[in-house]
């Protein structure tokens, strides 16, 4: 057996033991999700996911909706003028809109209890929590697109505008299919984050609002870990998987340059 | 049916002065091409045009309309870029149509309109495709069409032909000309290719440095360059500093004059505003150099001798570097009659007629 031969061996172990570190735990819920009375095998607990969960899914659902939305309405118009306009203070502005990305969710969670409770009177109120969201996922959304503008050459912009296309008509029918790709990875990174969020909400949820990130939370606090529990986390995440293969199914791996234009 | 006037245009980014001062006008129909290197105003001059920048001083007419400040979608321009931007995500036919649907035109109207302009540019079949499936010169092609299609009052050509091959280049460049002519479009054409000036213009402007240094027909800028600059750029690379030691007198362009530059001694016709003891500079063309056989020289005011230094063979022609005492001669001479001179190796006599004469600037 060669040297060579060994290095091969000891990398292969390497990955595999790397990829057991990583998968293991999701594994371990994954089985204990079908754990029933007895260590019987129970395809009942995910029933529940159905039944006395589904309000929680709901919710998460119209949260990440409601967010994505506000998301793409703020990140589309400032990753415009970001990129293709100069203005004094622009580099201070995108530090302030990426600051989310550095605040950690209990600090965001104070914050806004604070600026609520004060200001706006929303802490108890749907719309509440959807800025909350908006605040702390506004960054994901933001980078990719910025990321795709700049990519995209501006003389698709310069063609549309000299054959007549107004701003909003460029804007919409050359520029918005062409930073697809990006917009679509902020909606993927944003709606993962959303979706699976408990801090924040923990601290701005309105007492009728439980998104189900905040259930298993909740359960798994007042009842230890549950297998029923268990499926509703295997769900949870199913639905996040989900999200990034359609992403990846629909878009390859064009969304690494940005654009189309590879 | 449209004429373009620019009045003083200038305009400065930040500190450096890009265009200085250019005025010029196109006559209807008329194809003027802005030629000079990288960097001489003339990208920046066509996208004045275009409205893409805006002067900083000057007014810019499109006939007796002022568009100095109006945006580039209402000023009705068809704009060719050097990449062929074609919006990557739409088909072929939905790029001819844009500039139509983006006017709200009906696609009963549209659709007749996109076949007529593909069928213009060759590509009838071609209208499913994606710009993606189509060679670099079938994209130009079809950004041709699809700014055909708006009807515009005026053509902007941004060096449409530099990305693309040769071959290519030589075909592609006609069919701008042809369609041009067809379409009797007003048209600025950007280049830095003299050749490609040359071939398709009615009339050109030299720029430099962000000015005009000549505004002229291909002759006029072929054989009457106004400027060291203008000589050099066209490819008159054989120049010479010198002195005019002796005229015969003769008045305007009809005398002869002789000029005395390193040495060596030029026979040329006058020029107007030249005297006796002027100092002028005197530029060669390569291509009227001749290299002549043994004993022979009627026919030619100049005669030199001089060694071969290098015979560079470029296919077609070959490029010849003589020298004539401690000076070098550039000479080009067909790829056949190189072979000859290969084996000749060593002194040949040269002969020229054909020298242009432009007043060496007092500074």
């Amino acid at each position: 057996m060669t040297a060579r031969r060994l290095v091969d061996i000891a990398s292969h172990a390497y990955v595999w033991f790397i990829l057991v570190v990583f998968v293991v735990p999701f594994a371990a819920l994954l089985v204990y999700s079908f754990t029933g009375p007895g260590g019987t095998y129970a395809i009942a607990n995910f029933q529940y996911v159905l039944g006395s969960f589904r309000d929680n899914l709901v919710w998460s659902f119209r949260i990440s909706g409601l967010t994505l939305l506000l998301d793409l309405l703020i990140a589309l118009p400032a990753a415009y003028a970001l990129v293709r306009y100069p203005f004094p203070g622009k580099r201070l502005l995108f530090s302030g809109l990426t600051l989310p990305l550095y605040v950690p969710g209990a600090v965001i969670g104070i914050s806004l209890i604070l600026v609520y409770n004060f200001t706006y009177h929303l802490t108890t109120s749907e719309w509440g929590l959807v800025l909350a969201m908006t605040i702390g996922t506004f960054p994901l959304m933001l980078l990719p697109i910025v990321v795709a503008l700049k990519d995209l050459p501006t003389v698709f912009e310069e063609a549309a505008e000299c054959l007549g296309a107004t701003r909003w008509q460029t804007f919409w029918r050359i520029v918005f299919p062409l930073i697809g790709p990006g917009v679509s990875a902020g909606l993927m990174l944003s709606f993962i984050i959303v979706f699976n969020e408990y801090l924040v909400t923990l601290f701005v949820h309105p007492p009728n609002i439980t998104t189900a990130p905040l259930r298993v939370f909740n359960l798994v606090r007042t009842a230890g870990l549950a297998p029923t529990t268990a499926a509703l986390a295997v769900t949870m995440q199913l639905i996040s998987f989900a999200a990034v293969l359609l992403f990846f199914k629909v878009f390859g791996t064009r969304y690494l340059k940005g654009t189309y234009l590879i | 049916m449209a004429t373009v006037r620019l009045t003083n245009v200038t305009k400065r980014f930040g500190q450096t002065l890009a265009v200085d001062d250019l005025s010029l006008d196109v006559a209807d129909g008329e194809l003027v091409t802005l030629l000079g290197p990288s960097g001489c105003g003339k990208t920046t001059s066509l996208r004045m045009l275009a409205g893409l920048v805006e002067p900083t001083s000057g007014r810019i007419f499109f006939d007796d309309q002022d568009v100095t400040f109006v945006p580039p979608r209402s000023r009705n321009i068809g704009f060719v870029f050097q990449t062929p931007a074609l919006f990557p995500h739409l088909s072929v036919a939905d790029n001819v149509a844009f500039g139509l649907s983006v006017k709200g035109q009906k696609k009963a109207i549209v659709a007749p309109r996109v076949d007529q302009m593909l069928a213009l540019v060759g590509l009838s079949d071609y209208g499913a495709r994606l710009p993606a499936q189509l060679s670099g010169g079938q994209q130009q092609r079809v950004a041709l069409a699809r700014v055909l299609a708006t009807d515009p009052r005026v053509l902007l050509f941004d060096e449409p032909l530099s990305a693309l091959d040769r071959n290519l280049r030589d075909s592609l460049k006609y069919s701008i000309l042809d369609l041009q002519r067809q379409t009797r479009k007003t048209a600025v054409y950007v280049t830095h290719d003299q050749s490609e000036a040359f071939a398709i213009s009615d009339r050109i402007v030299v720029m430099n440095a962000g000015h005009v240094e000549q505004i002229g027909t291909q002759t006029d800028i072929y054989l009457h360059p106004q400027t060291p600059f203008v000589a050099e750029f066209i490819g008159a690379t054989n120049g010479f500093a010198g002195k005019i030691t002796a005229t015969d007198g003769g008045a305007g362009d009809t005398g002869r004059l002789v000029v005395s530059a390193d040495g060596l001694t030029l026979r040329c016709r006058s020029r107007g505003e030249l005297a006796l003891g002027d100092d002028v500079l005197v530029y060669l063309r390569p291509e009227n150099v001749v290299v002549l056989n043994d004993g022979d020289g009627s026919g030619y005011e100049n005669v030199v001798e001089g060694v071969i230094d290098r015979v560079i063979f470029e296919g077609p022609t070959a490029q010849l570097r003589v020298d004539v005492g401690g000076r070098e001669i550039r000479a080009d001479v067909s790829g056949g009659e190189r072979l000859t001179l290969v084996e000749r190796h060593g002194r040949v006599r040269l002969g020229f007629n054909d020298l242009t004469l432009i007043p060496a600037r007092r500074s």
